[in-house]
């Protein structure tokens, strides 16, 4: 019942903005907790996002260009956008060479205030488990990796 | 009518004047005397006053209207590929050749001359492509939802101008005779609403077209997420989506709801019924109306084929960097030919006055 709330408010912002062609809710350490994706990789797409959106987040940072709104990744026929839902997720949006970029930012944040909220209150369930069982597992990693790597660990399995 | 700042002839550098603000729904099927809303409104006062400027359209899909000396050079929407996408993604165009020619040219606002200098396109073929594509991105934009127009001075050049501009009068009538082409199909398909799936006759293997078609009919794409995959006009596929759908090739699976940020706003579209049944071909209207010829007497959206001719959408061609494409001499009648097919919708259900 509550992942079909997580799935109604990716789909609903799919018909929202006129461009996108997939959308998946992954943690922050990769994994794919919930996908609207037809030829993408749900997996290799939310370890990838989980990837980027933490170097545009030290990007952001190392710059100094303030608090990251979204990480962008922009091809010839398409885009790629990922936003912070929370501490613990990510959303992820694939669209095509006509997806109103500017839009999409706008559009999206009323999604991730409801995703945000079907995550940490009691009603998201399995969704919910999923992503504590991820979070425990990462504090896990951190401990035996020490503290200051501990972010970096899902970029190096990546890279 | 209240006066702005846009009727009054100036429009101050720093000023953002809006054109008086209504809701306007589009007009998906109006009759033949339909001034297509508050865009339309808009652009024949542009024409009148000959003004030079970058219109843009608020609303659902929306974009943004180039205009110089009153005459449309380009149009930027989301609803409906711009000529980059349709030249690339059509395959007439390698990927490879494009990003060089837009390195070399795109600062300089050249980028028409240097395509044509690469002979990766003929300069009559191009002015054809900008018209056909100006003509479909006018389409989605008058049919979608428009909230505000608001014109500001001229932005910076777009990448290929339409030169010399298209006259509004032409690009609205010619979207007010699809509306009404589209509103006499027996199996119409929303070209920005109904996702497509395979239909119950989709059994044996179809030709090229057709196959292609289907193979991304996945249930999630409408005519204009298609369009811009195949690198195709969105009116011309929804043309060819209604025939497929009347034939049981295509279905449609599910309606993509309003594109608005307000929950619950109704979609004005609503409730046209979705079914997938058999229609009998009551034949309407012929299509007569506003004359739809463009300046030179030729209607852009028509196919150039015979009267009768099946409508050609030829197989896309796959883009392949390691092979770039020969120039407009090597190209064959067909190739040149073929890219504007692919933009204009064949002639069984379009039907001109003018023929």
């Amino acid at each position: 019942m509550a992942d079909d709330a997580v799935l109604a408010e990716m789909r609903a912002l799919r018909d929202r903005v006129v461009g996108i062609t997939d959308t998946a809710l992954a943690s922050r350490d990769g994994l794919i907790i919930r996908a609207d994706t037809a030829d993408v990789d749900a997996d290799n797409l939310a370890a990838l996002a989980a990837a980027s959106h933490g170097v545009a987040q030290r990007m952001a940072a190392e710059v100094g260009i303030g608090v990251l709104h979204d990480g962008v990744t922009r091809g010839s026929s398409g885009y790629v956008a990922t936003y912070a839902v929370g501490r613990s997720a990510l959303l992820v949006l694939v669209g095509d060479a006509g997806l109103d970029t500017a839009r999409l930012y706008r559009e999206s944040r009323a999604t991730i205030e409801s995703l945000e909220k079907l995550l940490t209150a009691g009603a998201a369930g399995p969704a919910r488990r999923q992503l504590g069982a991820r979070a425990r597992r990462s504090r896990a990693l951190a401990r035996t990796g020490g503290g200051r790597r501990a972010p970096r660990a899902a970029i190096e399995v990546i890279g | 009518m209240p006066q702005d700042a846009v009727s009054q002839g100036t429009v101050p550098q720093d000023a953002v004047p809006s054109i008086p603000v209504s809701r306007d729904e589009g007009c998906p099927g109006p009759g033949p005397d339909a001034p297509l809303g508050l865009l339309g409104q808009v652009l024949r006062e542009c024409a009148a006053d000959r003004r030079s400027g970058t219109l843009r359209v608020l609303g659902e899909p929306g974009g943004t209207v180039h205009i110089a000396d009153g005459g449309v050079t380009s149009i930027e929407t989301p609803g409906a590929p711009g000529p980059e996408v349709v030249l690339v993604r059509s395959g007439r165009v390698a990927e490879s050749a494009w990003a060089a020619a837009f390195t070399a040219a795109a600062a300089d606002g050249r980028m028409a001359a240097e395509l044509v200098r690469r002979e990766l396109v003929g300069h009559g073929e191009l002015e054809a492509l900008l018209r056909t594509v100006l003509a479909d991105a006018m389409f989605t934009l008058a049919s979608g939802e428009v909230d505000q127009c608001r014109m500001e001075p001229p932005a910076a050049a777009c990448l290929l101008p339409l030169e010399p501009p298209a006259e509004p009068g032409w690009l609205l009538a010619e979207t007010s005779r699809r509306h009404q082409v589209l509103a006499s199909l027996p199996s119409p398909v929303g070209h920005d609403r109904d996702r497509v799936t395979r239909g119950p006759a989709a059994i044996a293997p179809l030709d090229g077209r057709q196959d292609e078609i289907l193979a991304l009919a996945n249930g999630r794409r409408t005519a204009r997420d298609m369009a811009f995959v195949l690198g195709c006009g969105v009116y011309a596929l929804t043309l060819e989506f209604a025939r497929m759908r009347e034939s049981g090739l295509l279905a449609v699976g599910s309606r993509r709801q309003a594109g608005n940020s307000t929950p619950g706003r109704p979609d004005p579209r609503a409730g046209r019924p979705v079914s997938d049944s058999p229609v009998p071909d009551s034949s309407g209207p012929d299509g007569s109306g506003p004359d739809g010829s463009g300046p030179d007497g030729h209607d852009p959206a028509d196919s150039t084929t015979g009267p009768g001719a099946a409508p050609a959408l030829p197989r896309r061609r796959k883009a392949n960097p390691g092979q770039p494409r020969s120039g407009p001499t090597a190209v064959a009648q067909g190739g040149a030919s073929a890219l504007l097919r692919l933009l204009r919708p064949g002639p069984v259900a379009d039907h001109n006055a003018g023929q």
